[in-house]
Parts: structure tokens; sequence; C-alpha cells
């Protein structure tokens, strides 16, 4: 893998330490003389001095067909424009720039930068998701926002509990990719019975997570109230007990 | 509506556009987060002087951003003026920006965007060739 890293000083050469031992190929370009002479010395490895978003300066330090480019200089549109440069000319197949302000995140991601990462918003992100494990679901990320993976604890009073798929007829915009009970991980199909304390593993488009949490959640004794009687005539009710979503319940840590 | 022009960094050459152009008759809006800026604006400017960092995007919509129908980036740091030539064109939808570079190998990264860039290096050089030409004369114009 070939990587260039562009500016930054301590994460600089934490990253250079990590990708020069594999079977990777690093360069690195600074515009500080100082950071530059203590990574060449400390790394034994060649370090290019020069500021990242000139063009000369990737040439000269052949950063041509990068499969990654970091770019971790402490101004926000210099790593802006070095990640551009980085694109549009070198042919750079994924760049990832630093940002300070975490507003920046959203706006490079809409001008084309794949990855963009703020200390702040990535801080934010993971006391979000910590307070999402208090609602017992989960929530990963993947394909830059495109995908969300919904972690979700079935508790015995929710509708699902105890029903199979094909029952249970999850909506169109989700699907149930793996069900784990501990200690296996079952791949369902419309037998497989949900059981309360099973981790359910549920894939959906961003938007949709909330629609997708309230289906799981949903007490049973809610559609005992609406469907009364059909429910009760064709399905023996489980537990009809008239028992509230419990947030406290612990969640299920992986 | 789109009414109004926006001049970013009021150096001499900022200055100088945000007073012809207020001089026009345009509404101009001129930012430059240094406060003895205004010294670049003479009587005939009759906009707004805001002081705040360009790349403060929300200051920008506090501005007025969308209804801007030209900007104009002067400030001397060609990767902030990069930024916000993509910005006001991409995210803004601004028809008509333009932007100074002092690094002609930045007119490679706006290219097929609504951005026209203004080079000093090359308008020197071609002036230049010009005049040992003999083809224009020197001095004021």
């Amino acid at each position: 893998m070939k990587v260039v890293i562009a500016g930054g000083s301590n994460e600089a050469e934490f990253i250079v330490g990590m990708f020069s031992k594999g079977n990777n190929e690093v360069i690195v370009i600074n515009p500080n003389a100082p950071v530059v002479d203590r990574i060449g010395k400390r790394k034994k490895i060649a370090v290019y001095h020069g500021e990242p978003w000139r063009k000369y300066c990737l040439e000269e330090a052949n950063a041509f067909d990068a499969d990654v480019f970091v770019s971790l200089c402490p101004i926000d549109t210099d790593n802006y424009a070095s990640c551009i440069m980085a694109k549009t000319c070198f042919n750079a197949k994924k760049c990832i720039c630093l940002v300070s302000d975490p507003l920046n995140v959203d706006l490079y991601k809409k001008l084309g930068i794949e990855t963009v990462i703020s200390s702040p918003y990535t801080l934010g992100k993971i006391i979000e998701e910590a307070a999402n494990v208090e609602n017992i679901v989960r929530t990963i990320s993947l394909e830059n926002d495109q995908i969300k993976v919904l972690e979700a604890l079935v508790l015995s009073n929710y509708n699902v509990c105890n029903k199979t798929l094909r029952e249970i007829r999850f909506p169109k915009y989700c699907s149930v990719a793996a069900v784990f009970r501990s200690p296996t991980v079952l791949i369902p199909n419309g037998d497989t019975m949900i059981e309360a304390k099973d981790t359910l593993l549920i894939i959906c488009a961003p938007g949709d997570e909330e629609k997708v949490r309230s289906f799981v959640q949903k007490p049973a004794d809610k559609k005992v109230t609406t469907v009364k009687k059909s429910v009760r005539g064709t399905s023996k009710p489980k537990k009809a007990v008239p028992a509230k979503e419990t947030k406290t319940t612990k969640a299920k840590k992986k | 509506m789109r009414n109004l022009t926006f001049v970013i960094g009021c150096g001499r050459l900022g200055g100088a556009i945000a007073n012809y152009s207020s001089a026009q008759g345009d509404s101009v809006i001129v930012i430059d987060p240094n406060p003895n800026c205004s010294d670049n604006l003479t009587e005939v400017f009759s906009g707004n002087l805001l002081h705040f960092d360009a790349s403060d995007v929300e200051g920008l919509e506090e501005a007025g951003i969308e209804n801007a129908k030209e900007v104009i980036i002067t400030s001397g740091d060609d990767n902030l003026n990069l930024f916000l030539a993509h910005l006001c064109s991409r995210i803004y939808d601004v028809p008509y920006v333009y932007v100074r570079f002092d690094d002609p190998d930045k007119g490679l990264l706006c290219q097929g965007a609504s951005i026209k860039a203004i080079y000093p290096f090359q308008l020197s050089k071609d002036r230049l060739n010009l005049l040992r030409a003999g083809v224009a004369e020197g001095g004021e114009e």
C-alpha cells in the first residue's frame, strides 16, 4: 500500500511508525523543518521538506497514485487544498483530512473528500453512540454513513419476542442480517424464532434508524390493545402485561 | 434574490474592487478579519464591512451568501481562497466566483466550475512580454 502523510507533527510520526513496518511505501511531506529532521532521524526514512498543497512538492516527493493520502496540517483549509490537489492531480484513491472545526466535517465531505476527521466531532459521535446503548440500540455507520447497522437487544416485553421472522414481517426498509444468541450467531430465515435476550443486527438506510428502533422496541401489549381479538384468536398472547419499555435494562455489551 | 456582491479580503486589491463596485451601484459586502482594513476603502464605498474570518461558514451565511450574485475572493491565503471558491460555487451555487491565486497550479483544481481564476504572477509575466515586444506602453494605464 502506498501511503502519503502530509503535514502534522507527533501524529505524523506515530502514523509513520505504524505503516513503515509492513509492506507499505510511506512518503512523508512536511512543511516544518524541525519535524522533518525529527521524523527522518527517529524513523530512518526520507522525509520531503515542502508544502503538501503545492503541486511541485507532491511531484518531487513522488506522491502519485497513493492508496491513502493523509493530511494532518494544523490549518483546515491547508488540509483541504492538499487533499483536493492529491485527488485531482495525483490520482489519490482515498484522502483523509484532519480538521479542527467540527462544522467542516460535513462541508468537506460534500465537497468531495471521503474521510474527514475532527476530534470534537468524533468525541460527540462516541457520546451519541454511548447514549444509544442506554436505549438498547446501538448504531454503527458503514460506507461513509450510507449504511446503518443497528444492534438491538430484544426484551421479553417486545412485540417481536417469541415470534418467527415470518410472523413479525419486518418492514421493507430494513433487513435482519444476523441474530446473536450467546454463544452462537444465527443467519436468520423466515422460520427463525426471535427470543428474549437475542441481539438483532439490522441493516437499514440512514434516516430509517428511528423507525426501525421503534418497530423493534414496540411493546407487545400495544398490539394486543389495538387488534385485541385477532391477536388473541390466532396466536396465544404471551405475557400481556402492560409493561412499559424498560430503558434501564442493561444493554448487552460487545 | 441574488443581488449582493461579496468581496472577501480587503487588502489593496479587495479594497479597490469594493470601491469600484460600490461606485457602480452594486450592494457590496466586504469581509476581512483585520480591523484596520477599512483604510483601503474610500468615501465612495457605501456597502457593509464585516470583520470576521471568511472560513467561518456560519458567519458567511449570516452575511447572506445565499443571495450573492458574485463573489470576489482576494485574500492572501491561496488555500483559503480555493476552499471559499469551491464553497461558494458548489454549496451556495453562486453564479460568478472570481478568485485570486498566487500559485498558478491552483487553477487545475477549479476547472469545470463557475469559478474564474486570476493570477497576478501570470498577468505580470504577460505584461512584461508585451512591454518587451514593444506592443504596450509602460507606466499607468
